[in-house]
């Protein structure tokens, strides 16, 4: 059974873009990656699918239901978790995640106390005293203390720093081998990379390539900069697997697949001033996907 | 029942200090009552010089200002104004708080309906309201046997006390209204100041030109307490006027509410 199904969605507000036709299914037990830059529509994905706004057209099954007719039914087993978390803020974290708690008809207590435990979250302070870092963990464990069967995440690593993010990955993979489904929407691709089996990019409302992660990490680009003390050749860098070669004067830089050694070992031979090597952002994937489609 | 409950913990603050004030008010007004009245025939003569609009304006009747019943129906119009800014307050907060706070997303993410959440919200704002009634009515009523000069129909003060409900329950459902209509409230205190005073001031101008239409349009005007004092009964057209405008506002509310976009902030 799919957990999430996507048919031909489509939002528009006004004349803004908002999705389009979007179409895709997410599987049981799979922890499924949403990428994309800001404005890609991810939220409006996520926010149709919860209910919070209406479609304009087509629709999306959450448990083979339809998410917004069965919409209250659905959601006593989904967990979300907002990409900006806002509280009640004269509440005590404690209440807040009571009153969060009372909306399912379970006992949550020993759960609660676990997860604060795990995420390292003070329950006696007032939501206004925390700081954003801690306002996301609230979030963490509001969105999961009702043990939901389906996770929705939107951006939920923003304000924590990496040894929480670590434990939240932990404790994301934690749920998914109890059997959770998780649906993670990032702009940051390493860590859907981490974390997903599946990953839909998503750009400008629409679908642009569903993809295994494995089958992303074999087109694995790094971009290079490098500065160099004198000038180089732009023939010196065109080897197999070099993309987009800028050489200007004495800094170069290009995106590279291959094997590394190989190109390690070119570098090592020239006189460098400063080397950056890095991931290549969302926008520059993206390109690839353009280009392969041409 | 448990959003019904955190919505009243929420508005706790804002109800006992609204109680508090019109309790106050009461009490400060009707104090002064004895005074008035030993004096009341040259109070009387006082009155008598000034422009018969003004008085009309501030809601002044001579014949019956110096009775206890008829000054305090004097004092209610005043206290009918301060109790309605404290519903439209109510009624506008309700669910643009939710936006306003970003608190939209924790609530609608959960297992319950919009009719569910609407409800809740409303059912607190209404609980508060007669929780401030049922304490105003009492600390008006003792405080009119305290300072009373004579004998008066205790059944025609309490119709006239409990016009502040009614009053409120109608400032409530507008405030509610609009805060469904208006998509975004930065602040609440401007919109529902401004409505009050609007209707307040054109039931003083109704009042000053004596045309009867005008009452139609204004709250304030529709329990009038010389027609309760005389009558001791309601003036039937007002109060289903004030019934319809009440159901019309929350009906098309749930309506809105129901299918509205929540967007992200």
């Amino acid at each position: 059974m799919h957990v999430i199904e996507v048919n031909n969605l489509t939002k528009t507000y006004g004349s803004a873009r908002g999705i389009t036709n979007l179409s895709f299914q997410v599987e049981q037990g799979e922890i499924f990656g949403f990428i994309g830059p800001n404005g890609a529509g991810k939220s409006t994905t996520i926010r149709t699918l919860l209910g919070l706004i209406y479609p304009t057209s087509g629709n999306a099954k959450i448990f083979g239901k339809d998410c917004i007719q069965y919409g209250p039914e659905i959601k006593k087993e989904i967990g979300y978790l907002p990409s900006e978390v806002f509280y009640y803020d004269n509440m005590k974290v404690k209440d807040l995640l009571q009153y969060s708690a009372s909306f399912y008809k379970k006992d949550c207590r020993k759960r609660i106390a676990e997860l604060a435990g795990i995420m390292d979250l003070d329950l006696n302070k007032k939501i206004d005293d925390l700081s954003l870092g801690n306002k996301k963990k609230v979030g963490i464990v509001q969105g999961l203390l009702h043990e939901p069967k389906l996770i929705i995440l939107d951006e939920p690593t923003s304000g924590l720093d990496p040894l929480m993010q670590q434990r939240f990955f932990d404790l994301l993979e934690a749920e998914n081998k109890r059997g959770a489904t998780i649906l993670f929407s990032s702009h940051i691709l390493s860590e859907v990379q981490r974390l997903c089996d599946r990953v839909a990019i998503i750009k400008e409302g629409k679908l642009i390539q569903l993809e295994k992660i494995s089958t992303l990490q074999e087109n694995n680009y790094k971009r290079f900069k490098l500065e160099t003390k004198a000038p180089v050749s732009p023939d010196y860098f065109q080897l197999n697997g070099v993309n987009e070669l800028k050489v200007e004067g004495t800094t170069v830089s290009f995106l590279y697949r291959g094997n590394v050694n190989a190109m390690m070992s070119k570098i090592a031979a020239i006189d460098l001033a400063n080397i950056l090597v890095e991931e290549p952002d969302l926008e520059e994937i993206f390109m690839h996907y353009y280009e392969k489609e041409d | 029942m448990n959003m019904v409950l955190h919505e009243l913990k929420a508005y706790r603050k804002s109800t006992i200090l609204w109680t508090c004030a019109l309790v106050a008010m009461v009490v400060l007004l009707l104090s002064m009552f004895p005074t008035f009245a030993r004096d009341a025939d040259q109070f009387k003569s006082l009155l008598q010089t000034m422009p018969e609009a003004v008085l009309k304006a501030v809601g002044v009747q001579i014949e019956t200002i110096t009775s206890i019943l008829g000054f305090y129906a004097y004092v209610f119009m005043y206290i009918s104004l301060c109790g309605a800014i404290q519903a439209m307050n109510l009624g506008t907060s309700i669910l643009s708080k939710e936006l306003r706070e970003k608190t939209a997303d924790f609530l609608l993410t959960k297992p319950v309906t919009r009719t569910q959440i609407v409800t809740s919200k409303l059912l607190a704002a209404l609980i508060s309201l007669l929780i401030t009634n049922v304490i105003y009515l009492a600390a008006s009523t003792i405080m009119v046997l305290a300072v009373k000069n004579g004998d008066f129909e205790i059944s025609k003060l309490m119709m006239i006390s409990v016009t502040l409900f009614f009053i409120q329950l109608i400032f409530m459902a507008l405030g509610f209204f609009v805060s469904v209509l208006v998509l975004k409230i930065k602040s609440v205190l401007p919109i529902s100041l401004g409505t009050v005073f609007a209707f307040f001031i054109i039931g003083m101008l109704g009042a000053t030109t004596g045309d009867g239409a005008i009452r139609y349009f204004t709250p304030f005007k529709y329990f009038d307490p010389a027609y309760i004092m005389q009558h001791a009964s309601y003036e039937g057209p007002f109060l289903w006027l004030g019934l319809g405008i009440v159901m019309a506002a929350i009906v098309i509310s749930y309506v809105v509410y129901r299918k509205r976009d929540i967007h992200a902030v």
